[in-house]
């Protein structure tokens, strides 16, 4: 079997009709159709013309709504970085022969399901005789931030970094989202705490979990999105430019935080290595990066086992003049989890974004201002889901 | 007893059994494996370091040394009227890891907290109800 490297493209990538704060809820699975609606017409195809479907758990639904039997589905769901996981099986797939279009598909309602009538929205609860249900649990631990404060606590005691190192991420993040129409956070007309931000910003906030201020977290909002995937063989008959999938990697590195071993690293090493070198390609090749930012801290240790900075140096990264705009290093670029949206899994949102930039389709500039749009024609982009647990690391490359 | 208002694991039978009844008798119980002679946490059916499934239960010695910790200014249910607390990771004396709320230290004062990592823990138990008793450590160091 030859290497799969760029034997499949990205061939468009569009949202839900609207994303961030819906005034009138909607469900997961409609802001998922939209999105498949909307990238097909970009794509100039008909969702009958798909033949593989990928979503975290409910690929059914999708193909049965939209009344197309696929030959191929993948419904792997670990967590946020599912999404990067789909395209590197699609690429597999796709490189084995078995179709030549298919859809990933992202619908998450993480603001409106608060909205929902009464009764109506999913519940949520683990096994209780489960690891997390026995040992943490009991002990007050409170979702994501909760957990992931103690990784940060312990990168700090291993390499001296301060918050305000971290501050820095969401500082370049802001940045960017103030370019982007779309973000929550753009601007004091779309969100009251919105536009420009300064470290003190971030670091006077509220505490959610020490060493975490509220300025460290992600938004929690509703989001819909969709990637096209075709064969090389087809790639090229879109009316939108094909982005190249040069290389794809996964890893699990545990599923609690009570079985991460160290706390400053995620099997973004594993998965990185494998996209590396499917791609043959280096983190010294990248031109940009799209990295979850659930977390400041989720950053900064990516951005180090991905290779784009030395262990505890991370932060360094976000130093002005390297990752905000105009810089020489773009990282996310669409504002992040931390400014623009993230809806529970953010892995859709950092796939349309990478498929935006590398197709020269990332201008966003309104009311005077620059658009986001930058000169990188490669990039990796790196998922992370669950409790720092599962990582699917893609590299990208802009059609020659 | 009567007053414990935090959440109370239903204490797992097939798995967890021992851990829960020596927490019941003020023991700290681990499972060891007796071909790579290794303790491991979270329990389980099967060695998670060479994967024997040839499982012991021992009382371990209750002590262990701080490796991370968080202080915790949102929560739910009764731990949400406790905020600030401080929950911990802490790395055994026979190896491996447990998640605790870490007591005997301020809350209100995580560069103090910060400073002691590495440092010397100590279980404890409390009381949930009848049937439970939770195992929470104390720095000490």
């Amino acid at each position: 079997m030859p290497n799969p490297s760029k034997r499949a493209a990205i061939v468009a990538a569009a949202e839900a009709d609207q994303i961030g704060y819906l005034e009138n809820p909607k469900t997961d699975f409609m802001l998922g159709v939209e999105a498949i609606s909307n990238v097909c017409k970009m794509a100039g195809i008909s969702p009958k013309d798909i033949e593989g479907i990928a979503n975290p758990g409910n690929a059914n639904s999708y193909a049965e709504y939209l009344g197309i039997v696929p030959k191929w589905v993948d419904t792997t769901a670990v967590g946020g970085c599912s999404y990067q996981i789909h395209v590197a099986h699609m690429l597999a797939a796709i490189n084995a022969g078995m179709f030549d279009i298919g859809v990933v598909v992202h619908g998450e309602a993480g603001y409106s399901r608060r909205n929902y009538p009464r009764g109506a929205a999913p519940q949520r609860g683990g096994d209780p005789l489960g690891p997390d249900a026995q040992f943490m649990t009991p002990y007050g631990i409170a979702g994501a931030p909760s957990n992931y404060s103690h990784a940060m606590t312990r990168h700090m005691y291993q390499y001296g970094t301060t918050k305000e190192d971290y501050a820095k991420i969401a500082v370049s993040t802001r940045e960017w989202a103030t370019l982007n129409p779309r973000a929550v956070m753009h601007s004091k007309e779309t969100h009251p705490a919105g536009g420009p931000l300064t470290i003190e910003d971030v670091t006077n906030s509220r505490l959610i979990s020490w060493p975490l201020n509220l300025l460290d977290v992600c938004l929690v909002t509703d989001h819909g999105g969709a990637v096209i995937i075709a064969s090389e063989r087809v790639a090229k008959s879109f009316p939108t430019p094909p982005v190249w999938i040069a290389g794809a990697g996964e890893a699990i590195g545990h599923a609690t935080m009570l079985e991460m071993r160290d706390f400053t690293k995620t099997s973004a090493a594993q998965s990185s290595k494998l996209a590396y070198s499917m791609a043959n390609m280096g983190p010294e090749d990248m031109e940009m990066a799209m990295i979850y930012d659930s977390f400041t801290i989720t950053v900064a240790i990516t951005a180090e086992v991905l290779g784009l900075a030395k262990p505890g140096e991370g932060h360094t990264l976000f130093d002005p003049g390297k990752s905000n705009p105009g810089g020489s290093f773009p990282i996310n670029t669409n504002g992040g989890g931390l400014s623009f949206n993230h809806s529970g899994m953010y892995g859709m949102q950092l796939l349309v974004e990478s498929y935006r930039q590398l197709s020269g389709t990332a201008e966003d500039g309104v009311n005077g201002l620059k658009g986001k749009q930058t000169d990188a024609k490669s990039l990796v982009v790196n998922g992370t889901g669950g409790s720092l647990s599962a990582t699917g690391t893609l590299v990208l490359v802009a059609d020659e | 007893m009567a007053d414990y208002n935090k959440p109370i694991p239903i204490p797992d039978p097939y798995v967890n059994g021992p851990y829960w009844a020596g927490a019941k008798e003020g023991k700290f119980m681990l499972p060891r494996c007796t071909t790579c002679n290794h303790m491991h946490f979270y329990p389980r059916l099967i060695c998670p370091i060479c994967g024997a499934r040839t499982i012991v239960w021992e009382e371990a010695s209750g002590e262990g040394y701080l490796h991370t910790f968080a202080v915790q200014h949102r929560a739910f249910g009764a731990w949400g009227e406790d905020t600030p607390f401080v929950t911990a990771f802490i790395d055994l004396k026979e190896g491996d890891r447990v998640f605790t709320v870490l007591l005997g230290v301020d809350p209100n004062k995580p560069e103090d907290i910060f400073k002691k990592i590495g440092s010397l823990c100590k279980v404890e138990f409390q009381e949930a109800s009848d049937e439970v008793s939770i195992p929470y450590w104390r720095l000490v160091g």
